[in-house]
């Protein structure tokens, strides 16, 4: 076809791809510290951080996070 | 106890379908704009770029637009919210991304039409100002200090570099330029000079692009909460941590 237009649409799509994958990645990476971090601040008491109104649940109940949240393409 | 799981909450479930959605739309538009719409009397093929560097021209003053409208919001005592200085913030990261991939496509665009990667022309010097304008803007909100003096003079920032939008949009109307002008919605002629299967192929890549957006700036509010909520208990953690060693000792 044209080596430019396949390569203005590598770029764009590859650019976006990387940045939500990470962007993911770090939402799970930081959900898991908070996870853990409260774990720590409340010894013996079960993994479940406190929620805002309106917002997600950050951790299940019981500890058992749930790894498919807020994924997308 | 076993341990349950509980359903994703609502917002999860939406930001999923949003995902897919946008997925679709994006592959729609990729293969509409590859492999059905004919190519240009003129441009050749070369107008298959057409689906995907307006719509991140786009979605960058879209992105710019909601940060300055979160950061007006933020700045006004009655609206003034943690979330809208969050909102401010995701959105310029979006659209840095954005106005990034605008350059880098035009660029790719301009080498075989205009025989130069790059040339100062008064569009491609605007964004790239823009581009520079936001990461100056992401690098204010990294400057330490309390919250809401750091969101206060974020905000400020934000709106300052918003000024460079309508400059942008308007440069090739103010200059001569090198740069075609707008071709879906001229605001000189009032036309619009893409027709058929390029207008609808365009259309499905400003609507997905959009999405991919609104969905990228969601993941990024999250994180933004979530590495907020992180430095507020990290105090609360150490200060566990000393009284489990002082009983311990």
């Amino acid at each position: 076809m044209n080596g430019y237009v396949e390569a203005g649409y590598v770029v764009v799509l590859g650019t976006l791809s990387i940045y939500g994958a990470t962007l993911v990645t770090r939402e799970r990476a930081a959900r898991r510290r908070v996870g853990a971090a409260t774990s720590v601040a409340q010894p013996g008491v079960p993994t479940e951080p406190q929620v805002a109104r309106g917002d997600a649940p950050v951790v299940n109940h019981g500890g058992v996070e749930d790894e498919e949240r807020g994924s997308g393409p | 106890m076993p341990a349950r799981t509980v359903p994703p909450d609502r917002a999860a479930v939406a930001l999923r379908v949003l995902g897919v959605t946008a997925l679709v739309g994006v592959v729609a538009t990729v293969w509409l704009g590859l492999f059905v719409t004919p190519p240009d009397e003129f441009m050749g093929n070369l107008v298959r770029l057409l689906y995907v560097h307006p719509p991140m021209a786009w979605v960058a003053f879209l992105a710019y637009g909601v940060a300055s409208l979160a950061s007006l919001l933020y700045l006004w005592p009655r609206t003034r919210a943690e979330h809208f200085d969050r909102v401010a913030g995701a959105s310029a990261e979006v659209g840095v991304v954005f106005t990034g991939l605008t350059l880098v496509s035009g660029s790719i665009w301009g080498r075989p039409t205009w025989g130069a990667w790059w040339v100062w022309d008064p569009l491609l010097t605007t964004t790239a100002l823009l581009f520079v304008l936001y990461l100056g803007y992401l690098a204010l909100r990294r400057v330490p200090g309390e919250f809401h003096v750091r969101a206060r003079r974020s905000a400020i920032g934000a709106l300052i570099a918003f000024i460079d939008v309508p400059i942008v949009y308007l440069s090739v109307e103010w200059w001569r330029s090198l740069h075609q002008a707008p071709t879906v919605l001229n605001p000189t002629t009032h036309k619009t000079y893409v027709h058929g299967s390029m207008a609808w192929t365009l259309l499905l890549g400003f609507v997905s692009f959009t999405l991919v957006y609104i969905w990228l700036m969601a993941h990024r509010y999250r994180l933004a909460k979530l590495q907020d909520r992180e430095d507020s208990e990290g105090l609360e953690v150490a200060l566990a941590e000393r009284r489990a060693e002082a009983v311990a000792g």
